[in-house]
């Protein structure tokens, strides 16, 4: 069953793109990385989907309810996180997340007394008191307090120090173990990498890749660096090359990465004289800047 | 329910900053009537000045001496500031949450855009009843020591009536605004301007007997003090539009707020 499902879902600010013909699905219990660089849309995506903003066409359903004729019910097995956290600045953490249990049909206390402990959050505080990590963590306490079927993370970590982002990606892979869904979008790759089963890549809003997190790191592409004398880039015009980077320090290095048969590329190295080969799996930064370009 | 608490305790503030404001200024007046009060001088100094600035202040045919022509000229000055009261508060309380960047959390909470709107306009109704009621309380008491007769009541209850109507009007006023302006941060003075240009058009409508039209434009004049004390009761026509521009501002809520893009 698809949790989250778009359907050429397209929103434009007057004139100004947020995303269009955006076709995506997340399947129940997979936790789905969303990413792409400032502006892409990811957001747009996001605040449609909570029904901040609305669609300038196409559609989407969340647990198989129209976003548009279902918006309450669906938010209330949603949680969200936004990329900045914003609260009433004269109240107490405690109100908050109180205010906020009561628009939920259960009881969220013990829940939201446990995530607290786990975040070392003081419910005491007043908001307006609070660091930008510690609001950050208020967001997570509130987002997650009513035990949401689905968690969605708008770039979730930033003003989190490494010590806390490790116990909220805990938190969370400890709620995708009870069942959540996580869509999460962000555009530090490492943790997208670390956490996510499939990825959606987006950029000028649009998707652009869509995959499993194993076939878009493998997908057959290698990242190939030679070093020797005499090396020259035009003997690698061979299809399946891309992004070649030629320097001269003393030596030659040529940087390339390769998609296809490896031994065609291998027969082509061996006619070279080198001193060093290098291949790799690339990054998922490197893919991803491989899609940007 | 507990979005209406929610509310009221943030409104809480600002309407008793404008319940002491209020306190203060009919204290105020009221000492300086004991100097009018059933003091024949003054009804000479009162004839004496130029007719057409006593009704470009809505003071012509006001007796300052008894309490009734006290209460009927400063009447007008309790619309004009229940009206920014009501204006202020209605477009800030919704507008507020984007001020404060709040609505990407309070909109993504399992409620629809109408029940938070019906929440809200229940405090604004709550808020507005109840500074109302300080008004009308804290008259009574200031006028005390003087001589209160029925006429004074009469007079008084119409008052309340008409000033609850102009707040509920600015009210509506101020929520449409709100749910429809592009540029939220500017609705509140928007409103702000809107009700002093409306109350600029009541004075320069006295001024000339071409521009008695403005009578059906300004709500400042729908309901004024020498009418009431006249016949005794508020003017039909001033009525029916008063609640038809309170219908067409809270249905335009209704409509146009669930519907629109937040401007996160």
């Amino acid at each position: 069953m698809n949790v989250i499902e778009t359907k050429q879902l397209t929103k434009f600010y007057g004139k100004a793109r947020g995303i269009e013909n955006v076709s995506l699905s997340v399947k129940e219990g997979e936790i789905f990385g969303f990413i792409g660089p400032n502006g892409a849309g990811k957001s747009t995506t996001i605040r449609t989907l909570m029904g901040l903003i609305f669609p300038t066409s196409g559609s989407a359903e969340v647990f198989g309810m129209d976003i548009l004729k279902d918006g309450p019910k669906i938010r209330s097995e949603v949680g969200y996180l936004p990329s900045e956290v914003f609260y009433y600045d004269k109240m107490r953490v405690i109100d908050l997340l109180k205010y906020t249990a009561g628009f939920y049909k259960k009881d969220c206390t013990v829940r939201m007394h446990e995530l607290a402990d786990l975040m070392e959050l003081d419910l005491k505080r007043r908001i307006e008191d609070l660091s930008y990590g510690n609001k950050k963590k208020v967001g997570i306490v509130q987002g997650l307090l009513h035990s949401p079927k689905l968690i969605v993370l708008d770039e979730p970590t930033s003003g989190l120090d490494p010590l806390m982002q490790k116990k909220f990606f805990d938190i969370i892979e400890g709620e995708n173990k009870k069942g959540a869904t996580v869509f999460f979008s962000s555009h530090i790759l490492a943790e997208v990498q670390a956490l996510c089963n499939r990825v959606a890549i987006i950029k000028d809003g649009g998707i652009i890749k869509l995959d499993d997190i194993k076939t878009l790191r493998e997908d057959n592409y290698k990242k190939i660096t030679l070093r020797g004398e005499g090396l020259d880039p035009q003997h690698f015009e061979i299809n399946g090359i891309t992004n070649m980077t030629h320097s001269q320090n003393g030596q030659h290095e040529l940087r390339f990465f390769f998609k296809g048969d490896i031994n065609l590329i291998l027969k082509q190295i061996s006619h070279e004289t080198v001193k060093d080969v290098l291949i790799e799996e690339p990054t998922l930064e490197e893919i991803f800047m491989h899609y940007y370009k | 329910m507990h979005v209406f608490l929610w509310e009221m305790k943030a409104q809480l503030k600002s309407l008793l900053i404008w319940s002491v404001i209020f306190i203060v200024i009919i204290f105020m007046m009221t000492s300086e009537f004991s100097a009018y009060y059933e003091n024949p001088e003054m009804l000479d100094i009162m004839s004496s000045m130029p007719e057409a600035l006593m009704k470009a202040f809505s003071m012509d045919g006001a007796n300052l001496t008894t309490t009734v022509g006290y209460i009927s000229i400063v009447a007008l000055y309790f619309y004009l500031m229940g009206g920014l009261y009501a204006v202020l508060l209605g477009s800030g309380i919704l507008s507020k949450e984007e001020r404060d960047k709040t609505a990407e959390y309070l909109l993504t909470m399992p409620i629809s855009r109408t029940r938070l709107i019906l929440y809200k306009l229940l405090a604004a109704l709550t808020c507005s009843v109840l500074l109302l009621l300080v008004v009308l309380g804290s008259t009574v008491v200031a006028m005390l020591p003087y001589d209160l007769d029925n006429d004074f009541f009469d007079f008084l209850w119409l008052m309340g009536v008409a000033m609850g109507l102009t707040m509920l009007l600015f009210l509506s006023i101020g929520l449409f605004l709100a749910s429809i302006l592009k540029r939220y941060k500017y609705s509140g003075k928007i409103a702000t301007s809107i009700l002093m240009v409306l109350y600029f058009l009541s004075i320069i409508a006295a001024l000339s007997d071409k521009l008695e039209f403005l009578k059906y434009v300004t709500p400042f004049k729908f309901f004024e003090s020498s009418t009431l004390i006249s016949t005794g009761s508020l003017s039909t026509s001033s009525l029916v539009i008063s609640l038809m521009i309170i219908l067409l501002g809270i249905m335009g809520t209704f409509l146009f707020y669930p519907k629109r893009d937040l401007h996160l």
